[in-house]
């Protein structure tokens, strides 16, 4: 049966030069189905609530956060840029070093931010709003914030059972759970590659051959050459993190350490899993936190990004140095393996892609976007809170 | 430290049923009731039986590591189990945790494999003043 299935598979292929062999159509298969359903998350008690949906939706659009009123969360996370902000290097109340990461699909996530900083989706979500450089707020003024305004009061009581009160930790914590809570439903949907796997993993040819071309040869070639390894998967990421040979110099004698600075930073984090704000008195999300490793390797990693969503999210890399698709994928087509840390990963090699290889594994990735991806999803009811 | 390579190589996504062995041939590690082994490694005078919870395991999930370890003479040890990815020259991102449950018996926690491909999964036991390294190939795909 499983011959049968792959011959049909191979006959749906045909549209490129040579011949997908078992391993490749097998790679292929494991990048979906898409979407995935997204668990609750057991550290966070608002996971999944209806009025904490709405409340966190109300919060990420509210610059009444930050402490100019000036900045949302959604002034980094535009919808209509996919949920990025277009900038090589985001601009809060001042300039960060980063590029600003897209929230679709976050809830996938096992690390948060470039460097794993956050081990929950909640932790991360309050971070940006204490950050003197993003939105420079603190508990005291998100509790103020949430008191002063009836419908966010309202739903702060339905979503966490107490009115919101004046402590400055809670107010954040809840605030961040929130958050997490709306950003779990920001999600991207299906795209043409996700047409293209499922017509393979049910001998559709016919289905399949409508799958262009150059983004089959592109696909192919995206196994052949090992990228998913560490894109791997229907989320195109393994969540970990490694040191692909971009530079981590910031300018005058900066560095950015990437994951070895994110470790030390998680484990020192009051908000982390291993802290007394987790809603998860199992333990169990905990593990990642209490066994993480820092190595040597770690200096100069970043976490490695979903594939999903591109055309959507340039520019690209952790700093954002890549303006196109074309870029990055050159830069492994070019790989400077000098630059690459020693300690680094010895899978990595020149590419050394012709143009028209490129032109396929650019095609490829941009059939990995969702074109629904930038919508502005409506405001969710507000339960009777307000209109 | 002398470094003994099981005879077994699997691949998780299939089964384990390459290195599934009998209870008899087991009996001196007295597997407890319930204990289904997925693999045992030998070294001289050292056996290790162990079973990994859950029994499948997947790329990017966290996973533990029970084990047995018996032996003649001298009471051997576990002191680390831990696992590497030689081809591509790197570990895990994590730092197992090891327990000493009693008789024998070891729990490790805190795995994970982040990247299809051959992970080498070790065990450290020190008998006495030897020191063994018992390795086997787990194949991720």
């Amino acid at each position: 049966m499983r011959q049968l299935l792959l011959g049909v598979i191979a006959v749906a292929l045909l549209a490129t030069p040579g011949r997908a062999d078992d391993a490749e159509l097998k790679r292929l298969l494991q990048h979906g189905p898409w979407p995935v359903s997204t668990p609750r998350d057991p550290s966070n008690a608002a996971s999944g609530n209806a009025a904490a949906i709405a409340l966190g939706h109300r919060l990420f659009f509210d610059a009444r956060l930050s402490a100019n009123g000036a900045v949302a969360c959604a002034t980094c996370h535009a919808p209509a840029r996919g949920w990025t902000d277009g900038r090589a290097r985001a601009l809060g109340l001042a300039d960060v070093d980063r590029n600003t990461p897209t929230v679709l699909d976050v809830a996938l996530h096992r690390w948060f931010s470039w460097d794993g900083r956050a081990d929950s989706l909640w932790s991360q979500s309050l971070k940006p709003i204490v950050d003197p450089r993003e939105m420079g707020a603190s508990g005291e003024h998100v509790a103020r914030i949430v008191r002063a305004d009836a419908t966010l009061a309202c739903l702060h009581a339905k979503a966490f059972g107490t009115p919101p009160g004046l402590e400055a930790d809670r107010a954040l914590v809840q605030a961040g759970k929130a958050l997490a809570a709306f950003l779990e439903t920001v999600r991207s949907g299906r795209t043409a590659f996700d047409d293209f796997r499922d017509a393979l993993a049910r001998g559709d040819a016919g289905a399949a051959a409508r799958y262009p071309a150059a983004a089959q040869r592109g696909a192919r070639l995206f196994v052949k050459s090992q990228c998913n390894v560490c894109h791997l998967g229907p989320a195109f990421t393994n969540g970990e993190f490694h040191d692909v040979g971009v530079p981590f110099a910031l300018g005058a004698g900066r560095v950015d350490a990437g994951r070895s600075e994110g470790i030390k930073r998680v484990r020192a984090d009051r908000f982390n899993l291993l802290g007394p704000w987790s809603d998860d008195r199992s333990g169990t999300v905990a593990v990642k936190t209490r066994h993480v490793e820092a190595s040597h390797a770690s200096f100069g990693q970043f976490k490695t990004p979903s594939l999903r969503n591109l055309g959507h999210t340039a520019p690209y890399m952790h700093d954002g140095r890549y303006a196109t698709l074309r870029d990055a994928v050159r830069h492994y087509s070019e790989l400077d393996v000098e630059r690459i840390h020693t300690h680094g990963e010895q899978l990595l090699r020149p590419l050394k892609l012709t143009p028209g290889e490129i032109d396929d594994l650019v095609a490829f990735l941009e059939s990995l976007t969702d074109p629904a991806a930038t919508r502005v999803p409506a405001v969710p009811p507000a339960m009777g809170c307000g209109p | 430290m002398e470094e003994r390579r099981g005879p077994v190589r699997y691949a998780l996504s299939v089964t384990l049923v390459a290195l599934l062995i009998g209870a008899a041939a087991v009996e001196a590690c007295e597997l407890p009731a319930g204990f289904t082994p997925r693999g045992r490694l030998e070294s001289a005078g050292v056996t290790v039986v162990f079973r990994t919870l859950p029994p499948a395991i997947e790329l990017g999930r966290h996973f533990a590591v029970e084990a047995l370890v018996c032996g003649d003479g001298a009471s051997p040890v576990l002191t680390r189990v831990d696992a590497q990815m030689p081809e591509h020259r790197h570990g895990m991102n994590y730092r197992p945790t090891l327990a000493g449950q009693g008789n024998g018996r070891y729990l490790a926690e805190g795995l994970l494999f982040h990247m299809p491909g051959r992970w080498e999964l070790s065990f450290d036991v020190e008998a006495g003043e030897r020191r063994t390294r018992l390795v086997t190939d787990v194949v991720m795909e």
